[in-house]
């Protein structure tokens, strides 16, 4: 009995104890917003879904009803190398979306941070975890129900490029040679990220969607439904285009 | 508070005794299961809830078309016996409807093993046009607009708003229960039955021609094999999942427990019965189908009497206990 009270008060003391540092937490954390914007082609006019454009490259006529892609796996880190993980961290972006461009993280702890690594798609581990929830649920039509995995980046929209007047690329693959998650890392050079208490900072990142056809075209096939070189080559195109911009303070 | 830590105890007992109830006669000789998930969370209100969803086609977009409807307990949880599953709006299946018994032992499934997790296995049929045919939101809608399936989500899941997790996790753990390993074999094994001459004699055989890829006590080693069936592959089967040439024409290989009530056979349902099965190991397969099992390169030559013998054995692989087991309907 005595050893269940000394016990028992252990726990309280841990209860009181971590009660505490939440509440030091929510003094000592702040937010940031990372927006994504999205451009068209080297003029960088801004992107938009049932547009007509020409491609700069290739110089194919196309209109994109469908654009999306995964974010995911965010960490901060501080001047020091202590490191800050985002913990609800699969975000899908969606362009048909506007509230999904931005992702709102919140409980960072206070400081300065010089560099933001983030990973474009979802890592092996949650491809084959079984059910998921909130941006990998199935319900967001990202999952292969026929060769598990998630479709990392889906594009879709018509051209007269196709033979039938229309294109689709779903693009993902977790293992091996046909691997499209992509982890990139931002350095804050001229001005670092300082998380405060007081009010939410914000990352500017671009991204082109006409990069997903820079080195292709529809006309060399206007569907990718699976894994596989091509879809790789594809991915990592677009990838190429995501950058940083800047930040607010 | 010395009541509340006996409460607590007893608590925890109630629910490994529900477990134990559904696990305890697993018998020693089967193998670690790949999925356990289902033990950490059953309850009897969710495997009642999975089993609910199991028979409803208010899953499928005509609302003509249950999991059940394919996967029937008397047939093994196989279809009722037809080579191609029929579907929404009367359309049919491209493969034979395997039967889903002990897929907790499963590494991937499906013929050519492309779903990877027994948690995600239910996505395929739900959203598979020719099967359930609809998107997964709209799956959904119609659960949220059901007033009893929001109630007894909303009492086991605790969920206000049904999502495809919780829909997933039901139905996980109704399938995940239905387990075969009580049959006149297994008794066999056990001490507790005798073979007759016949199914001894067919057992011996069985072991020396047919365990390198219908390993016991499961009765597949879940390896792809190309069987010798076609010169020209109509279905590329698991070359259709790797796209590795090496994988054209192999399908996994299929468990023979219930086999006996699971005919017709072969992916495509091409063999009504065992008979043609058997014939077709011993005279009927293609020595030049590309990547053909090399296990069966020189052929599986059988005689008549070692055919009888191989089919009374394959027919003490059906179970009684699970084909009736109140449980599950």
């Amino acid at each position: 009995m005595k050893n269940i009270i000394s016990l028992l008060s252990l726990a309280a003391l841990i209860i009181i104890g971590s009660s505490a540092c939440d509440k030091n937490k929510q003094k000592t954390t702040g937010e940031l917003e990372i927006e994504f914007e999205h451009i068209w082609g080297m003029n960088e006019t801004a992107f938009s879904l049932n547009t007509d454009y020409i491609h700069p490259m290739n110089g194919e006529a196309l209109n994109f009803s469908t654009f999306k892609y995964y974010v995911s796996n965010i960490i901060l880190t501080k001047e020091d190398g202590t490191q800050w993980k985002d913990s609800n961290s699969y975000y899908l972006i969606d362009l048909s979306k506007p509230t999904s461009l931005t992702l709102a993280l919140s409980k960072i702890p206070v400081g300065t941070y010089k560099s933001m690594t983030y990973t474009l798609g979802v890592d092996s581990l949650r491809n084959v975890s079984g059910a998921q929830t909130g941006a990998l649920s199935t319900t967001n039509g990202m999952f292969w129900n026929w060769n598990s995995g998630y479709i990392m980046l889906k594009a879709e929209g018509t051209s007269p490029a196709s033979s039938t007047g229309s294109f689709a690329f779903h693009l993902g693959g977790f293992s091996g040679q046909h691997n499209i998650v992509t982890t990139k890392t931002v350095v804050f050079d001229t001005e670092k990220l300082e998380i405060n208490k007081d009010h939410a900072c914000s990352i500017h990142m671009s991204a082109s969607p006409s990069y997903l056809l820079c080195n292709d075209a529809i006309a060399n096939g206007a569907s990718v439904m699976m894994p596989g070189s091509r879809a790789k080559s594809l991915a990592m195109d677009f990838y190429s285009s995501v950058n940083f911009e800047h930040l607010h303070n | 508070m010395a009541a509340s830590f006996l409460y607590l105890f007893i608590f925890t007992a109630c629910t490994k005794d529900q477990v134990a109830d559904f696990q305890a006669q697993v018998p020693a000789y089967f193998p670690k299961p790949q999925y356990q998930e289902h033990q950490k969370d059953f309850s009897q209100g969710k495997f009642d809830l999975g089993k609910q969803l199991f028979f409803d086609p208010i899953l499928s977009t005509d609302h003509s078309t249950s999991c059940a409807s394919c996967h029937s307990q008397t047939h093994g949880f196989a279809d009722h016996n037809v080579r191609f599953s029929t579907g929404i709006y009367g359309r049919k299946g491209t493969r034979n409807s395997p039967s889903i018994v002990n897929l907790i032992w499963y590494p991937a499934f499906g013929w050519d093993g492309g779903v990877n997790h027994l948690e995600i296995f239910h996505l395929g049929p739900l959203t598979n046009e020719l099967e359930m045919g609809d998107n997964m939101s709209h799956v959904l809608n119609r659960l949220n607009h059901d007033e009893t399936y929001r109630k007894l989500f909303k009492t086991h899941y605790n969920v206000d708003q049904i999502t495809d997790y919780e829909l997933f996790m039901a139905l996980t753990l109704y399938i995940s229960q239905i387990q075969s390993y009580q049959t006149k074999y297994d008794d066999f094994r056990q001490g507790k039955a005798h073979f007759n001459q016949a199914e001894k004699e067919g057992y011996q055989l069985f072991q020396q021609r047919c365990t390198a890829c219908h390993q016991e006590p499961l009765f597949t080693n879940f390896s792809y094999q190309n069987n010798g069936l076609d010169s020209i592959f109509a279905d590329s089967g698991r070359g259709k999942i790797t796209k590795e040439i090496s994988d054209y024409g192999k399908f996994r290989v299929p468990s023979l427990r219930n086999v006996a009530l699971t005919y017709p056979y072969m992916h495509d349902g091409r063999f009504w019965d065992l008979n043609e099965v058997l014939d077709h190991y011993s005279e009927g397969i293609l020595e030049n189908s590309q990547n053909l099992s090399p296990l069966l390169k020189k052929g599986m030559k059988l005689s008549a009497s070692e055919k009888s013998n191989l089919i009374a054995f394959l027919k003490m692989l059906t179970d009684y206990q699970l084909l009736s087991d109140r449980r599950f309907y």
